[in-house]
């Protein structure tokens, strides 16, 4: 078949323009074989020129399109949009990014204009080796699956029950609630942090949407955005795998104390009386607050930031829970004495100063130190310590509680690998995008809410569960169509040796072997076209569509000849 | 791994006769369905792998013939390529045809379920066109040779082998620095443990006196080799001096077609991806001012070199079949060890030792990853 390509170069107003000489672009161009038109338009991803380009299109007849402008990450789906429009396939088209990676930095006119005359070259060589793909069209699964039965999952998942999709709830222990089953209360506000969660559960129990699956774990995820298939095992080993298929996956996996063991010297675990904040929490919740020896403590000591430096982040949230078992040992011990060994207090939000304050005045000690050390002495401990001045300080008390760091459930990895999201350096997930993302991770359809982000209050992970759920609820709607990846890759059969190698690159779970034919099989609704396989592949047989060796090769060709 | 222990055998007439005697008694106590052993052809011209039960026949065969015309892990490999099979074969092969079957099986080109890989001292093998000239001569010249263990008739790669007596497979026999009327059987793994067990041989000699003088003959030969690479180096360093060496290749493509450890089904060199229209070949001669046909001749060997040499045995198969002489085997061998030692490995040392560049770790993407930070 004839080939007709159109190069049309777009001004961009005046970015492309001033910096690269259009014109000498386009003679340049107009002597490459197969070229049939070149133009220059002012603004190409306008109303006008949308229009233009699809006339163009239909007008030449053309064959294949190259639009020699901003990066793809800007237009190139809108000039699909317009090849489509135009009855072009849209995989016969190639963007010529001239804009960020030529007029935007090259300060020389001259070899701005050479270097945009290389990158359309290039792409009029590669467009040449295009070839038509086509898009498929899936049906999606409007359910959920909540991987975690914290406040956060809870919260996600009646969100989602509330506007009727059906929720599978995933929780690895025998009940709902996580960590706050463990509070009496929840801090600044004082209000019962029992009612709060069992009232949650609660409705969680009596809603039909929502499935609890207990002493669950998630054994398998393999899939994308709108059909993810799930593996379900019971913790216990006993069951058979519970397997559905759901369109969206929240992990709400929450998080655990950083063990202060790893710090000996606050003595934790080798001294008696020595808690951390976990076990005076349960301490306060079902007993009275006592010493080993059943005794009642006189005085008690409360050492922030364990293990901050450790971590290498401030937990955000231990300050405050500082402040809210001061306040239950006033209530229940008026005559206690409380003292607070911090580094830096942080007391954000519009509430929480006032809360400190009151703390505060019912005389509670605050003392900005360093190099805490605690040791036994008879039968008090003591802790020694350097003040603000740098001097050595020491106090006696009966008790020590600890506020360690908050970390990622040892469990983090394994959900991370299984779902194929990524963790961050201190082990929590990844979001897409710290600021603007927060919810999202690199997998479409994987929401992470909660502790199991960072560590936070209950009120912003609620706000986070409530932003996944709206995130799902507004993306993965009941009977509309997914779109799967077209650019997937493709294992020639007559190539693979059947080494397997592909097997273990693959992020999605997309290739399969095939044991008769002793060959790797890919499956191309899962894949997602990242092209793992395609550099792993000892032999040559995978390959990726769209980025074939020969569209490659001639890319590179014309960019470097 | 290799146990300080072996099981000692008396060789009544000769070293063959033992081990086929071995085999035989085997295949009747059913510990071996068959066995794949080289045999001589009947117009006593060359030797071949035969898979044989027919304990008659192995009569004829002869484990450590003095040519390798087909490199055993090719045999072994063309045998379990689809699975393990249900028979249980034993493969008598030389060290560095059983590391090609062990590189292959790490790319499952084989699958070794069901072989028990037997290795001897390898004496080396006589180069075919040297074989093929006079047989009868040179099989006299082996004979003579494998008494004296002098190796200089041998393939040049073979000359400087550093690997010849390396116990990779199920169990070794093993005849060097010990009395010569007795052989050794060194098991090292449980197949081949449980083949000395079967034969109910006591497993009690100790094999110092053998590590000993593998060791001399290995440290020997592993100076010889340096030496030679180093030689080698200085005439092939460079570009041009690399294409000058590489001159008179032919593009017959027979170095890959015989190389145990190309395992491709199509070779990249042989698919119509290295073939480009005229315009490309006219673009690309009148930059460079003329172009050479064949073309990419150089880029096949270079290819095949970064494709292969992770996995190669230095088993010299490819520079026999060369029909221009050029010491592919020799460049190859020079090449595999700097690739090796980068990443401490030694091809076909251990089937759980993963191959470097299909062996992927988390923690190497991490590193991609920083770099793009």
């Amino acid at each position: 078949m004839e080939r007709k390509i159109g190069v049309y170069l777009c001004e961009c107003g005046p970015n492309i323009s001033e910096k690269v000489d259009l014109d000498r672009v386009k003679k340049e161009i107009s002597s490459i074989d197969d070229v049939a038109v070149v133009e220059k338009f002012k603004l190409l991803c306008s109303a006008d020129g949308k229009k233009y380009l699809e006339e163009q299109i239909k007008n030449h007849n053309l064959t294949h399109l190259v639009i020699a402008a901003c990066s793809p990450k800007e237009h190139e789906i809108t000039f699909m949009e317009v090849c489509e429009n135009a009855d072009l396939n849209p995989y016969l088209f190639q963007l010529a990014n001239i804009r960020e990676q030529c007029a935007w930095i090259t300060a020389d006119k001259e070899e701005a204009t050479k270097k945009a005359i290389r990158i359309v070259k290039a792409a009029v060589g590669r467009v040449k080796y295009h070839s038509s793909l086509e898009k498929k069209e899936i049906e999606s699964i409007p359910d959920v699956l909540v991987i975690g039965g914290g406040i956060a999952g809870i919260e996600a998942s009646l969100q989602l029950a509330s506007s009727k999709r059906k929720v599978f709830l995933v929780e690895k222990t025998s009940e709902l609630g996580g960590l706050i089953k463990n509070f009496e209360k929840t801090f600044g506000d004082m209000k019962s942090a029992t009612e709060l969660i069992d009232n949650k559960i609660q409705n969680i129990n009596t809603n039909e949407n929502i499935k609890v699956l207990t002493n669950c774990e998630v054994g398998e995820v393999i899939g994308f955005f709108g059909n993810f298939e799930i593996k379900i095992k019971t913790t216990t080993g006993e069951n058979e795998p519970i397997e559905f298929n759901v369109g969206a996956i929240v992990v709400a996996t929450g998080s655990q104390l950083f063990n202060p063991e790893k710090t000996p010297q606050f003595g934790y675990s080798k001294l008696d009386n020595v808690f951390t904040s976990l076990e005076f929490e349960k301490m306060n919740l079902t007993k009275n607050i006592t010493l080993k020896n059943g005794k009642t403590p006189t005085s008690v000591a409360f050492i922030h930031c364990v293990g901050r430096e450790e971590k290498g982040y401030c937990s955000g949230i231990c300050c405050l829970y500082s402040l809210k078992y001061a306040s239950y040992l006033k209530e229940k011990l008026p005559k206690v004495k409380i003292i607070n060994l911090y580094s830096d207090l942080c007391i954000p939000g519009k509430k929480d100063e006032k809360f400190f304050n009151e703390v505060k005045s019912k005389n509670v000690d605050f003392i900005r130190s360093s190099d805490v050390e605690v040791e036994k002495n008879k039968n008090q401990l003591k802790i020694n310590f350097k003040n603000k001045e740098g001097k050595k300080n020491s106090i006696l008390v009966d008790m020590v509680v600890l506020a360690p760091a908050i970390e990622p459930t040892i469990d983090a990895v394994k959900i991370a690998e299984i779902t194929g999201i990524s963790q961050d350096k201190e082990g929590f997930f990844a979001e897409e995008h710290e600021k603007l993302n927060p919810i999202s991770t690199s997998t479409e359809g994987i929401y992470i809410a909660g502790c199991a982000q960072g560590p936070k209050n209950i009120s912003e992970t609620i706000i986070q569960s409530e932003a996944a759920a709206g995130k799902i609820l507004s993306s993965l709607i009941p009977g509309k169509k997914i779109k799967p990846e077209v650019k997937t890759s493709v294992i020639s059969e007559s190539l693979c040796i059947g080494c397997k190698t592909c097997l273990t690159v693959c992020s999605y779970g997309a290739i399969t072997f095939d044991e008769t034919k002793k060959i790797s099989v890919v499956n191309e609704v899962i894949c997602r076209g990242c092209g793992n396989c395609v550099a792993a592949c000892p032999s040559g047989a995978a390959s990726i569509k769209h980025f074939k060796f020969n569209q490659i090769y001639q890319e590179l060709l014309e960019a470097v000849k | 791994m290799i146990e300080n222990k072996a099981a000692a055998i008396t060789i009544k007439s000769s070293m063959k006769n033992t081990i086929i005697e071995l085999l035989e008694k085997a295949i009747n106590k059913e510990i071996f369905d068959a066995v794949i052993i080289p045999m001589e052809t009947p117009a006593k011209d060359s030797f071949v792998y035969v898979l044989v039960k027919d304990k008659n026949l192995l009569k004829d065969s002869n484990p450590l013939p003095p040519v390798m015309f087909v490199q055993g892990a090719k045999a072994v490999s063309s045998i379990t390529r689809l699975g393990e099979g249900n028979l249980k074969i034993a493969a008598i092969l030389r060290p560095c045809e059983i590391r090609a079957a062990i590189e292959l099986a790490k790319v499952g080109q084989t699958n070794l379920d069901n072989i028990t890989l037997i290795s001897m001292d390898c004496p080396g093998v006589l180069p075919y066109p040297d074989f093929l000239s006079d047989p009868k001569k040179y099989k006299k010249l082996f004979e003579e040779a494998v008494e004296k263990w002098d190796n200089k008739l041998m393939r040049p790669v073979c000359q400087i082998c550093n690997h010849s007596s390396m116990v990779s497979g199920d169990i070794h026999f093993a005849t060097l620095g010990i009395n010569k009327d007795k052989m050794y059987l060194i098991p090292n793994s449980s197949k081949g443990k449980n083949l000395i067990e079967k034969l109910e041989l006591p497993l009690k000699e100790n094999i110092e006196s053998w590590q000993k003088k593998v060791k001399e003959i290995s440290e020997k030969r592993h100076g010889k080799r340096k030496k030679t690479h180093k030689d080698l180096k200085t005439k092939i360093g460079g570009i041009d001096n690399f294409v000058d060496t590489f001159s008179n290749c032919i593009n017959c493509h027979n170095c890959m077609r015989v190389c145990p450890v190309c395992f491709c089904r199509l070779c990249y060199f042989d698919s119509d991806k290295v073939k480009h229209n005229s315009e490309d070949y006219l673009d690309r001669a009148e930059t460079k001012g003329s172009l050479r046909f064949l073309p990419d001749t150089s880029l096949f060997h270079i290819g095949r070199m970064s494709h292969m040499s992770l996995s190669c045995v230095s088993c010299g198969s490819c520079e026999d079949a060369c029909p221009m002489a050029i010491p592919v085997a020799q460049v190859f061998s020079m090449i595999a060890d700097e690739t090796q030692e980068l990443f401490n490995y030694v091809s076909g040392r251990d089937l759980k030792e993963p191959i470097p560049l299909v062996a992927y770790k988390e923690e190497e993407l991490r590193d991609m990853e920083d770099a793009h930070d």
